[in-house]
């Protein structure tokens, strides 16, 4: 019984292509190459049941219909004992072998080897942050060829779920505790990059939680992880506001505009003006508080920075009123540096467009950096 | 069946009084005990409620069409409230209570040749919970609605800012007493009502059906009433259970939902299994095949329901121990399922089959179903369930079981037995081809789905990438045609009220006792309660023109009587 699903499953191993199949996308990672048989095998096992099932429906009720008044006949078996023996063991047989080796290839998909490269995955409404062993972060997924990489993964909100079709792997992020997924990869050349998906239902911006996976070459992989690591240090702090600011504020501004439409937190046109005193300072926050008497030397906040700076880190400490507690914190995230620019950018908002947060004014040549 | 002439309730046939007449005035309805009375009233709820979960079906569909914003004004919230509304009011007010508290309801008495079910008080008091649970889906709404999904995953479902989180989570657990008191209300009826002569193995079948689904009912419902309550309690008083925030745990809130949930996929599809066993030997005028085991794979798969909910959670991050087990179980159901649809081909096999309009129905479900069933299999199977986990491939899945396989057979159910609860035959050539219709939007609407899932997309999405839009357009055109045939469906039957002919006690032949009273029942049901034999025996049955219906030839009877089944 065993050994002809195993033939199957052998000979349909060779239908797997980088390109895609006619059930499924590109195979690009170890585990594919497992999973792919294997549904194939399935379909077939369908195919068969399916079209037995429904040559006999259609010849049974084509046979013997009848007209009304006609008289009935009475000669069909009312049961029997072996025929319906055999088709509850028959397919428990099948089933049975399917299902061990099902769960002979989830062992290895639930095993990440010992060697494998880990990269630390935090998923929060609605962004992923990778996290690499050399301190670099990037919100695409970046990932070496030809060697095993581990994602350790929490959540920081909500329930999430990171799923990369094209390796068939998906695992959920709960918060609270830690999960793995790993894979390898070894074609930096064939479909990339890859579709990483959210696929646990997580709120407004799930749906836009998906990101792309780079396979790149060993050596390609870690002037990548140079470079990363790096991008913001190169940046003179005058500088910072303009070519770090609308980097990061990619990430901020699912939630916050520029041109002051209302979203799932403040937008930011006119919030130097409200931080500093000027319009719209008197605006209400939840407890009833202002920006006024919260802002300035001697109150909760000396300066319209510490404000600021705080929102970012402890965004649940004072909340706008008409907001909910919907932002996370953006702690071990963004650096001192990064911060400086997120500031740079709020205060120098009219340099930028309201749309699309690109920066208008001519900028100095400088040497080319990239984020994702 | 042979043997009931004597028994037959002639003078009542010929009474103008049927429970529709006997008495008059709203309050005739609203405080009726009749249990025909209830039944046609939760049907004309579930229909409602299934007009509304239908029409945020074909907003959410709609929606897709394109990616990003498709309807003016339908934003990533509205729609994550469209198909969360879409899903719970599907589940917990349409096809949960559609055959046990609507079909059942009406039927299950009558086939028992009881006047009643054993709590008439208790029934009309699960009709006003239902009541209740679907006025707190509407006050939830007013208060902002909810966009948890309908499986109220924590912590989402405890920390969302949509208002009407805490009273839907009411409403639902309701709605859960509504069908617990349903399920208990079944589960004594058919013990202590079956009539003399009716032994266990000479119930229809789908009276078995109905049992096995209110022992699940009573078992597992409880089960979600007390995790909505946890969730609610964690939502006001902040007492962490789920929230990990608090100190509690989100995957305990996924083992304690599917507990219910998983049992109630079973509480959806085995009454509707229950019918296509009815529809199939009734319409067929052959003897179920294999009786003995549909009945116990109908208990068989009750029991099995129970043990397999861990294979909603194979990528939760539960050890990989309780995968395999659950895994394990999981294909477990296949077997039981697999011996009803080879029953069912059986029971065609020399048959006298009639292409009704409720056999199109059946034969629909057969196939429906089968595609449903086998699909599980990638699903139940742990490695590739690991790339279909949570994409339209899942989506698929599941309305083929519960849309075209328990909807499809409540539909049927309500074909069959539309004569007998209104006394009108409804067309039959616009019955078949609303069938017809149903079928094919259904399979163009989700056999993409299959397609589209298998290729890696994820469900819940409001935006989605480009590569993905052939299908979803697809998908929303078989939907438009699926809709087309619900509404030819509703005109068929509701114009039957007006312009159908008058029904006979039995139009299609059946064998069971509710064919044995008039169309529609009288207020009693049955004079005498009458004496049973075997209800899938067809052979005293002659079509006559003038009543157009079936009639119990002596001759035939008589003949059957010397030659008994075996």
């Amino acid at each position: 019984m065993i050994a002809p699903l195993h033939t199957l499953v052998a000979a349909l191993a060779a239908d797997t292509t980088p390109q895609g199949t006619a059930w499924l996308p590109p195979a690009a990672s170890n585990i594919a190459q497992s999973v792919d048989p294997m549904f194939y095998a399935i379909n077939w096992i369908c195919y068969i049941f399916f079209f037995g099932i429904l040559a006999a429906l259609v010849y049974f009720v084509v046979k013997y219909r009848v007209r009304k008044g006609q008289a009935f006949r009475s000669d069909g078996p009312l049961h029997h004992l072996p025929l319906e023996t055999s088709w509850a063991v028959v397919p428990l047989l099948i089933v049975i072998v399917i299902f061990y080796i099902g769960f002979r290839d989830f062992l290895n998909i639930s095993t990440p080897p010992k060697n494998a490269y880990v990269v630390q995955v935090t998923a929060q409404k609605w962004a992923w942050n990778f996290k690499y062993p050399n301190g670099a972060t990037s919100d695409d997924l970046y990932v070496p060829a030809g060697r095993p990489v581990q994602l350790t993964m929490r959540a920081s909100d909500v329930l999430h779920c990171c799923y990369i079709p094209d390796f068939r792997v998906k695992k959920d992020l709960v918060p609270g505790r830690y999960s793995y997924l790993w894979f390898q990869a070894d074609d930096v050349s064939g479909q990339n990059p890859h579709n990483l998906f959210c696929t646990e239902y997580c709120g407004t911006g799930h749906s836009t939680m998906n990101r792309k996976v780079h396979v790149l070459a060993q050596e390609d992989f870690d002037a990548w992880l140079v470079e990363q690591s790096q991008w913001l240090d190169k940046i003179p702090e005058e500088e910072l506001f303009f070519r770090a600011g609308p980097k990061i504020y990619a990430r901020c501004q699912q939630c916050h505009s520029l041109d002051g439409t209302k979203g799932i937190g403040p937008s930011w046109k006119g919030l130097w003006s409200r931080v500093h005193g000027g319009e719209g300072s008197n605006e209400k926050f939840g407890d009833g508080s202002t920006y006024a008497s919260l802002i300035g030397p001697g109150k909760k906040y000396a300066t319209p920075e510490d404000y600021l700076r705080n929102s970012i880190l402890n965004p649940g400490s004072e909340l706008v009123g008409g907001y909910g507690n919907a932002m996370p914190s953006f702690k071990g995230q963004l650096n001192d540096k990064a911060i400086d620019a997120v500031i740079g950018m709020m205060q120098h908002l009219d340099d930028f467009d309201p749309k699309t947060g690109k920066y208008l004014k001519e900028a100095p040549a400088a040497p080319k950096v990239s984020m994702k | 069946m042979t043997t009931i002439d004597a028994s037959r309730p002639i003078d009542l046939a010929s009474r103008p009084d049927n429970y529709l007449t006997h008495t008059r005035g709203f309050l005739s309805w609203a405080l009726t005990l009749d249990h025909k009375r209830i039944g046609v009233m939760y049907m004309a709820a579930v229909l409602v409620s299934f007009f509304v979960g239908g029409v945020f079906a074909l907003l959410v569909r709609t929606e897709l069409l394109t990616p990003g914003q498709t309807i003016p004004g339908v934003t990533a919230d509205v729609y994550n409230q469209f198909f969360t509304l879409h899903g719970a009011i599907m589940v917990f007010l349409v096809i949960i209570p559609s055959i046990p508290a609507a079909l059942g309801n009406f039927v299950l008495p009558i086939m028992l040749g009881a006047k009643d079910v054993a709590f008439p008080r208790l029934n009309l008091g699960s009709f006003y919970l239902w009541l209740a649970g679907a006025a707190f889906t509407l006050v939830s709404l007013a208060m902002g609605g909810f966009d948890t999904g309908w499986t109220f995953y924590t912590p989402y479902s405890t920390t969302t800012t949509t208002g009407g989180v805490i009273p839907v989570l009411f409403g639902v657990f309701i709605l859960g007493f509504s069908s617990i008191f349903t399920g208990m209300n079944f589960v004594v009826t058919v013990h202590k009502l079956r009539p003399p002569g009716m032994t266990w193995f000479r119930m229809p079948l789908f009276l078995w059906a109905i049992y096995a689904t209110a022992i699940i009912q009573v078992l597992a419902t409880p089960v979600l009433a007390i995790t909505l309550m946890l969730v609610v309690i964690e939502r006001t008083i902040n007492i962490g259970i789920f929230d990990p925030s608090m100190g509690g745990d989100p995957v305990l809130f996924q083992h304690f939902f599917w507990f219910y949930s998983h049992p109630a996929v079973y509480i959806m599809i085995l009454p509707a299994m229950g019918i296509i066993s009815e529809l199939i030997s009734v319409h067929a005028h052959r003897h179920i095949f294999g009786y003995k085991f549909i009945a116990l794979s109908s208990i068989a798969i009750a029991i099995f329901s129970f043990l397999v909910w861990g294979h909603h959670m194979f990528t939760s991050g539960q050890s990989p121990l309780m995968n395999t087990l659950f895994s394990l179980i999981s294909f477990s159901v296949a077997i039981p399922s697999a011996v009803k649809v080879f029953n069912w081909l059986t029971t065609l096999y020399k048959g006298n089959i009639s292409l009704t309009t409720p056999m199109w129905y059946a034969l629909s479900f057969m196939v429906l179903f089968t595609i449903g069933g086998l699909t599980g299999i990638h699903l139940a199977t742990l490695n590739t369930d690991v790339h279909l986990h949570d994409t339209y491939f899942v989506v698929a899945h599941f309305h083929y079981v519960m849309m075209g396989s328990a909807l499809i057979g409540m539909i049927g159910g309500l074909h069959h037995w539309w004569p007998k609860m209104t006394g009108k035959m409804y067309s039959e050539k616009l019955g078949t081809a609303a069938c017809i219709i149903i079928f094919i939007g259904f399979n163009v609407t989700f056999f993409t789905q299959f397609y589209l899932g298998a290729k890696g997309m994820p469900r819940r999405y409001y935006d989605y990438l480009p590569e993905y839009q052939t299908y979803h357009v697809i998908s929303t055109i078989g939907s438009y045609i699926m809709a087309s045939g619900f509404f030819l469906t509703a005109y068929c039957l509701l114009s039957s009220l007006y312009s159908g002919r008058k029904a006979a006690a039995n139009p299609w032949g059946g064998g069971s006792l509710e064919w044995q009273c008039t169309s529609p029942p009288p207020h009693d049901n049955f004079a005498v309660q009458p004496s049973v034999g075997d209800c899938y025996d067809f052979r005293a049955l002659r079509w006559d023109e003038t009543t157009q219906g079936y009639v119990n030839d002596p001759a035939l009877a008589a003949e059957a009587a010397r030659n008994p089944l075996h």
